[in-house]
């Protein structure tokens, strides 16, 4: 039975969330996207109202949400802003590796602490001399009795300089390509872990991206996730989970700038009425909330495929590659409605322009989508 | 303590409310009803007393329809109360304000209770009568307008202060009695997500509201909207001085309201 309306539970879980984006995140979205500012007290606050690690079972003290609701909560706070929902939502990626690679002992260990306190983590996957290549990872982990030694660069690393713990993926045997890529928990009080400068971003600017340097970084043996050379399978599932909280990170943004373009073309005037009036108006505004509404109901459904306990790689790799081009339609065409104003910084509609495109770019490419798309569907024709 | 905090689903503060068909009312129809306003301080004070006063409970009481009653409960439970309770009134109900707080005392005298709370009125109706004639049902001393609510551990009673014309008042009461409280003076707390996930399996207690209804005297023959104001008008500018000027020209040469 096809079934699109949300649960009570759901609907204060959006509330609460919906509550939280106006109050806390909306008031210092442009305040801190102008000054590349790092919340870190908005962020606290996510934390204590149990917004930051939804995918943490409650057994660890986590959230425990399933995927469907985590969709739900982060196009509420993405609608405020982006870059704040990056950051708030970089633990769940984080700490994926773990629940899917980690015995219960390494989950007890590592996952509880951020649950009982407030503390960043970091997914470290993508390297400088290659993102979407994630099979070509140059970054080594060499075994030297009950430990590792890591050296390499990471970059791109949401929260970095922020993060007490990364989740690093690396070669224990370089010759053999993916089958050679490993999981590992590394603390960021291990000696040889140094996060670089903060990049000055396009967008979400209010999430701190940096690199992270791994020198002689020596980690206890059982640090790491799963057998050797299961970290390439790692990633995958971990971004499989959370590909679709980026489609719905993207329905935010375009949410917001349907918001914005719809308020403003009933107060602006031209032509002695207001430009909603105009047909060029409305069939932009048509358009947009066209692709606004695909957008939530792909994700929604790719949710619900992995909630009911399917991969749901097809499903989510749409979902994301949909929501985040369309946000990019969207937040182009709320520009265009807005006219002049909506290409100055005073207005807030250039700032989700900006931040629509990094949807575009991170956890998994648009391009590497398609390849995704295309390799999942095929399959089905063979 | 045993604290009793009464509220009220009242339609979401930014709901664009439209009359029913009768005109009598207005339609609630597709409203989201929710703890808000005073009903909300009322609840942050029951938690903070609870968390002043060792061993004490809280439990949130609500007389209306389905589902609505059921939602605002939830959002008490979530925010921290221990207990709740739904006095069933079929919807369309027009209870008077007499007729509500019958309904609520009958609720109150089933539960020990050393404290009654109440928001200084509803959000929506505004009537202020609930709390005043619940103290006369139950027979105890009743306070409105009450804000700094404290327990006072040498007398076992409550201190608080009153706002009045010119000043504050410092008061003191025993228990038990009923308190409406002023106004959002406390910075109401928000519920964590787990506690929201906590509140849905949380039991509440269902009573019929029995035949209370009936006895209101009151009557609303009407409800309607105020008259939309007209008038407004949008100053186009690039940049504040030029919004200023114009502004300044329209005052000056069209309104007169200065040479």
């Amino acid at each position: 039975m096809v079934d699109f309306s949300l649960t009570e539970e759901q609907l204060s879980l959006q509330e609460l969330a919906r509550k939280f984006a106006r109050t806390e995140m909306a008031p210092h979205a442009a305040e801190c996207d102008r000054a590349g500012r790092f919340p870190e007290e908005i962020y606290r606050k996510a934390w204590e109202l149990g917004l930051m690690n939804l995918n943490v079972p409650t057994e660890f003290g986590g959230s425990g949400l399933a995927l469907l609701e985590q969709t739900v909560i982060v196009e509420e706070l993405a609608r405020a802003c982006a870059g704040m929902t990056t950051s708030i939502i970089a633990n769940c990626l984080a700490l994926e590796p773990i629940l899917l690679g980690g015995t219960p002992e390494q989950q007890r260990k590592f996952l509880a602490p951020f649950c009982a306190e407030y503390h960043l983590a970091s997914f470290c996957l993508t390297e400088p001399s290659g993102g979407s290549d994630a099979g070509a990872v140059k970054t080594r982990a060499k075994r030297e009795g009950d430990e590792y030694v890591l050296d390499g660069e990471k970059c791109f690393i949401t929260n970095g300089p922020h993060a007490s713990l990364y989740t690093v993926f690396a070669a224990t045997d370089p010759s053999a390509r993916q089958k050679g890529i490993s999981a590992f928990v590394v603390p960021r009080t291990t000696a040889g872990v140094t996060p670089g400068r903060e990049e000055e971003k396009m967008g979400h600017r209010a999430s701190s991206t940096s690199t992270v340097r791994f020198e002689g970084a020596r980690i206890p043996a059982d640090h790491r996730l799963g057998a050797e050379g299961e970290g390439f399978s790692i990633a995958m599932r971990t971004l499989d989970q959370t590909r679709t909280p980026i489609g719905a990170l993207a329905t935010g943004i375009a949410q917001a700038a349907l918001d914005h373009a719809a308020a403003y073309s009933l107060q602006r005037h031209t032509f002695g009425k207001p430009i909603a009036e105009h047909q060029a108006i409305q069939f932009k505004l048509a358009n947009m909330a066209q692709e606004l509404h695909a957008a939530r109901w792909l994700t929604w459904h790719a949710a619900w495929t992995i909630d009911h306990g399917a991969k749901g790689t097809l499903e989510s790799s749409i979902a994301k590659c949909f929501a985040s081009d369309a946000a990019m339609r969207i937040a182009d065409e709320a520009i265009q409605v807005f006219g002049g104003y909506g290409y100055m910084k005073e207005y807030p509609v250039e700032k989700l322009l900006r931040d629509a495109k990094l949807a575009q770019i991170y956890e998994g490419s648009n391009e590497i989508q398609r390849i995704v798309i295309a390799r999942e569907l095929l399959r089905a024709y063979a | 303590m045993e604290i009793v905090v009464l509220i009220k689903p009242v339609p979401e503060p930014e709901t664009k409310l439209r009359p029913t068909a009768d005109g009598r009312a207005f339609d609630g129809e597709g409203v989201k009803f929710v703890l808000a306003g005073y009903d909300e301080s009322a609840v942050e004070q029951a938690l903070l007393l609870k968390e002043s006063v060792a061993g004490s409970k809280v439990r949130a009481i609500t007389a209306g329809p389905a589902p609505r009653s059921e939602e605002v409960l939830r959002a008490a439970l979530a925010l921290g109360c221990d207990m709740a309770t739904w006095v069933e009134i079929p919807k369309g109900a027009d209870l008077d304000p007499l007729a509500s707080a019958r309904i609520l005392a009958t609720a109150v005298h089933r539960y020990p209770h050393d404290l009654v709370l109440t928001g200084k009125q509803s959000l929506e109706d505004e009537s202020g009568l609930v709390g005043p004639a619940l103290g006369a049902l139950l027979n105890v001393p009743d306070f409105g307008g009450v804000a700094d609510l404290r327990y006072d551990e040498a007398s076992g009673g409550l201190r608080f202060q009153r706002v009045v014309e010119g000043g504050n008042e410092a008061l003191a009461s025993p228990l038990p009695c009923v308190i409406a409280l002023q106004q959002a003076w406390n910075d109401p707390r928000t519920a964590k997500l787990p506690n929201i996930l906590k509140s849905r399996k949380m039991p509440i207690e269902r009573i019929e509201g029995g035949h209370e209804p009936l006895l209101s005297q009151q009557r609303r023959v009407a409800f309607r909207l105020p008259a939309p104001r007209t008038g407004a008008r949008m100053i186009d500018h690039t940049t504040p001085e030029e919004a200023a000027e114009k502004l300044v020209r329209i005052l000056k040469e069209e309104a007169r309201v200065f040479p």
